[in-house]
């Protein structure tokens, strides 16, 4: 009986299985094997066989233990979890290690048995969990995906409809003929309450998913979601050599809570780890951080990866089922939810490439108002109320549209033709000149070629249109603005997305006003003609046109009485001191512009007490009160909080501009246009 | 006789095991039971006059939890690269294993397998996207372990690539 070290005693009475290594691929088992090695591999003591040759996986495994043994340093390797069978037909599973003891090369292999079966169970109920999961977030975003695929694609039909319905309407028909075209009418207005209907139940089924947890939880805090996204994240990183890690500079002691909810921001963070791991070299860091924005709160997701293809553009990485070029992501259904959900919220999304290297992918969200953060979170701000409501009862049939005021240069984008082309018609026989597009960034063209000369009082833009949808033509239209001082161009959107959050996107993004689709002929006028009309009558509001935080119909009474007093009822020094203010106070905020973007506190103080003496002018209180804040910060040489007191400003002499200009009488181009209404421009 | 082997690869929960199972043994069963470790399975098929022993490494599924060790993948002919079309990430996990195992095995022959083809109706798949991998030339084919439908002809049209191939 041959004699064996204490170690060898010890691991045959664990039961494990001990071979030595011999030369020629031969093996011989230390002491008696167990029961399952000799069924196995019909083994007994003292006796040599060449194990590669009973089992594959072993003859895999012993080449990666020949290279260790023979190398006779590093990490003794493995061999991860196997399964054999008899000739019984018995499973049995295995794992193995290659050692070194007493100098001798051993093959230990160990029977698992019940600890596979426990792990097993382990494994079934984590995967099953997952199974689980991916098929819940799968079924809302289906869902999501469906509630917007039916608020757009079902309204354009119905927008064409009604369109058809309300300008046969205007003609003087036979009455037979026009008893039709009413019954055509009513249908299609029936038609819509049934759209609604079903948008409001989605609506309500998404809103009680959104309000999962809140009550409990309160606003979601992102420093946490990070961190929880961080430490869930962290094994698959590992696994993949990449380091995941939270960002030094996060400080705790601020207030990192925003509007939206814990269960979405945790998918959002998924979501983008989960792209940013698709695309980390082995050995790179993946950082998560925050930043914060004053009214809003940035979290990014950096990489050291290859960074953003050169061609990759916003609408392309989040749109729907879009795909990296290289290396392909999940098909981009993830990032579309991402983009989706944090635009609901009133939030934006975007990606850019890192000066040294790398992308980051990121989301901004507005913080949690101080009232819901201190109790119950609110999913927004409040918004208006735009479409969801079901009309309780019959839709009135049209009512005469209020005297046509002066007509107006409209440029109008929306990429279906139909409805592009009853818009033009409407508005066309009302008199006003309409240039018509088919996308956003034709839209955009027409506005800078326009900027100038020919200026546009209204542009008019659908939301989902290819190359720029019209969020993106609108925030680009107003950067444009911003750049070169010039006054806002009234904005209006034609929607059929008119959920709060999306009316909430929409006015955030620059919008006056929306109107939702399917509309009505009076309310697109009323929409568009607001704040230019030249009648009383006009006045009069449409029901189903929205008119959006900032938009203002008519200069207010007492700005006009307030002006009135002013300059004694003097006409022309009260055009005088309208059209040197419009002129002069663009100027100025530019110059507060340019003294924030580069912190210069005594610019700001200058530029601030310059616009506020103008603006005091015009009695407008709290833009006073917001020049004076701006003052007050470059004086201190404390420019926290200068961003948003900024906003504040440059959004209400928006307002104040509109109500200025109002007051002036129209230009004599405008007076006396150049082209006909019914010019060949006006086709499509 | 011909000797090849042959690794199974693909997410947790696409049919791998199901597959051996119905080629080797020509069974299915409705109930998942997710793998752990690898199993090696095999059977003798005739490739164009000629016997070959195909044996059938079916690796766990890829998770969260678990990566496939390159380890296992030494002298391999070929793998089935299976997909779950149901499941529409399982095709990109798919195509990011199969980059590395270039990484590491460079050009081995391979099949791509849309399995589960019973069950059309919930495919939520890319067809652009699978014609874009055949136009790259992949070989992808439709199966299904429940009712058996290509099942042999993808593994037959892998040992034909095995065989052809030079290596």
């Amino acid at each position: 009986m041959p004699r064996h070290s204490i170690y060898e005693s010890f691991l045959l009475q664990q039961g494990l299985a001990l071979f030595e290594s011999l030369p020629g691929g031969q093996f011989v088992p230390l002491g008696h094997p167990p029961d399952w090695a000799k069924s196995l591999w019909r083994t007994s003591a003292g006796s040599h066989l060449n194990l590669a040759e009973r089992s594959p996986f072993l003859e895999n495994f012993l080449a990666e233990s020949a290279r260790f043994w023979d190398s006779a340093s590093g990490e003794s390797p493995d061999s991860g979890t196997w399964t054999e069978q008899d000739s019984a037909g018995n499973d049995y599973h295995l794992e193995a290690s290659a050692l070194w003891l007493d100098g001798r090369r051993i093959l230990l292999v160990r029977n698992l048995g019940s600890i596979f079966s426990a792990r097993q169970q382990v494994y079934q109920t984590a995967r099953d969990s997952l199974l689980a999961h991916e098929r819940l977030v799968h079924e809302i975003q289906k869902k999501e995906i469906l509630l917007h695929t039916i608020i757009h694609d079902l309204s354009q039909p119905l927008t064409a409809m009604r369109g058809c319905f309300d300008l046969l309407l205007v003609e003087t028909l036979p009455p037979n003929i026009a008893k039709f075209v009413n019954i055509g009418h009513r249908e299609s207005l029936r038609q819509e309450q049934m759209i609604r209907g079903i948008l409001e139940a989605f609506s309500a089924d998404l809103s009680a998913e959104q309000s999962l947890g809140k009550d409990a939880a309160g606003p979601p805090d992102l420093a946490l979601s990070s961190k929880l996204a961080v430490e869930q994240f962290s094994p698959p990183f590992f696994e993949r050599g990449v380091k995941l890690v939270v960002d030094r500079k996060l400080d705790d002691s601020l207030d990192w809570r925003v509007i939206g909810d814990t269960p979405r921001i945790e998918r959002i963070f998924g979501n983008l780890l989960e792209n940013a791991l698709r695309y980390s070299p082995r050995g790179s860091t993946v950082t998560v951080g925050l930043e914060d924005r004053g009214s809003s709160i940035l979290a990014f997701v950096d990489d050291e990866g290859p960074g953003l293809p050169s061609d990759a553009s916003h609408d392309r990485i989040f749109a729907l089922f879009s795909k990296g070029k290289d290396r392909p992501g999940k098909a981009g259904l993830g990032l579309y939810f991402c983009k989706m959900t944090v635009e609901r919220w009133g939030g934006t999304i975007g990606a850019d490439n890192r000066p040294g290297g790398g992308s980051r992918f990121w989301f901004r969200l507005l913080r949690a108002p101080a009232a819901s953060a201190a109790s119950v979170k609110s999913p927004a701000p409040a918004a208006p109320p735009v479409t969801l409501s079901v009309p309780s009862a019959p839709a009135p049939a049209p009512k005469p549209s209020p005297a046509p005021p002066r007509p107006l240069r409209i440029l109008i984008a929306d990429d279906n033709e139909t409805i592009l082309e009853l818009a033009v018609e409407i508005l066309r026989s009302r008199g006003h000149f309409v240039t018509p597009v088919s996308d956003g960034a034709a839209a955009l063209d027409a506005f800078v070629k326009n900027k100038d000369r020919n200026k546009f009082d209204v542009v008019v833009l659908d939301q989902e249109m290819p190359r720029l949808n019209g969020l993106e033509t609108a925030r680009a239209i107003c950067e444009k603005e911003k750049k070169s001082g010039a006054l806002h161009t009234r904005l209006v959107s034609l929607t059929g997305n008119a959920t709060p959050e999306d009316s909430r996107r929409i006015r955030e993004s620059g919008f006056d006003a929306l109107l939702p689709k399917p509309f009505e002929r009076n309310a697109l006028y009323q929409v568009i003609e607001s704040g230019f009309s030249a009648s009383p009558d006009a006045s009069a509001a449409a029901p189903s046109a929205a008119p959006l935080a900032g938009a203002v119909p008519a200069p207010p009474e007492d700005l006009v009485a307030h002006l009135a007093r002013l300059t004694n009822d003097n006409a022309k020094l009260r055009r005088t001191l309208i059209s040197s203010f419009l002129s002069d106070a663009p100027k100025k905020i530019a110059a507060i512009r340019r003294a924030l973007a580069r912190k210069n506190a005594n610019d700001l103080a200058a530029s601030a007490h310059s616009l506020k003496g103008a603006i005091a002018i015009f009695q407008a209180e709290k833009l006073v009160a917001a020049a004076r804040a701006l003052e007050a910060m470059g004086r201190a040489h404390n420019l926290k909080g200068a961003a948003d007191e900024f906003r504040l400003l440059t959004s209400g002499l928006e307002e104040l501009f509109r109500n200025l200009r109002a007051l002036l009488p129209r230009s004599p181009r405008r007076a006396k246009p150049r082209r006909s209404p019914r010019s060949r421009k006006t086709r499509p | 006789m011909l000797q090849k082997k042959i690794c199974m690869l693909g997410s947790f929960s696409v049919g791998k095991t199901s597959l051996v199972r119905r080629f080797v043994s020509g069974i299915f069963s409705d109930k998942y039971q997710t793998s752990i470790g690898v199993k090696i399975d095999n059977k003798t098929v005739e490739i164009s006059g000629e016997e070959v022993k195909l044996l059938l490494w079916d690796i766990y599924g890829e998770d969260r939890f678990q990566k496939v060790q390159m380890s296992y993948l030494n002298g391999m002919s070929g793998y089935l690269l299976v997909v779950d079309p149901t499941r529409r990430e399982t095709l990109e996990d798919a195509l990011d294993l199969q980059q590395r195992v270039k990484e590491s095995k460079g050009e081995v022959p391979s099949v791509l397998v849309l399995n589960k083809s019973d069950l059309l109706k919930d495919w939520d798949i890319d067809s652009d996207r699978i014609a874009l991998l055949e136009r790259n030339g992949q070989i992808v084919l439709c199966t299904s372990a429940k009712t058996g439908e290509g099942v042999e002809l993808a593994f037959s049209r892998l040992a034909r690539a095995m065989l052809e191939s030079p290596a």
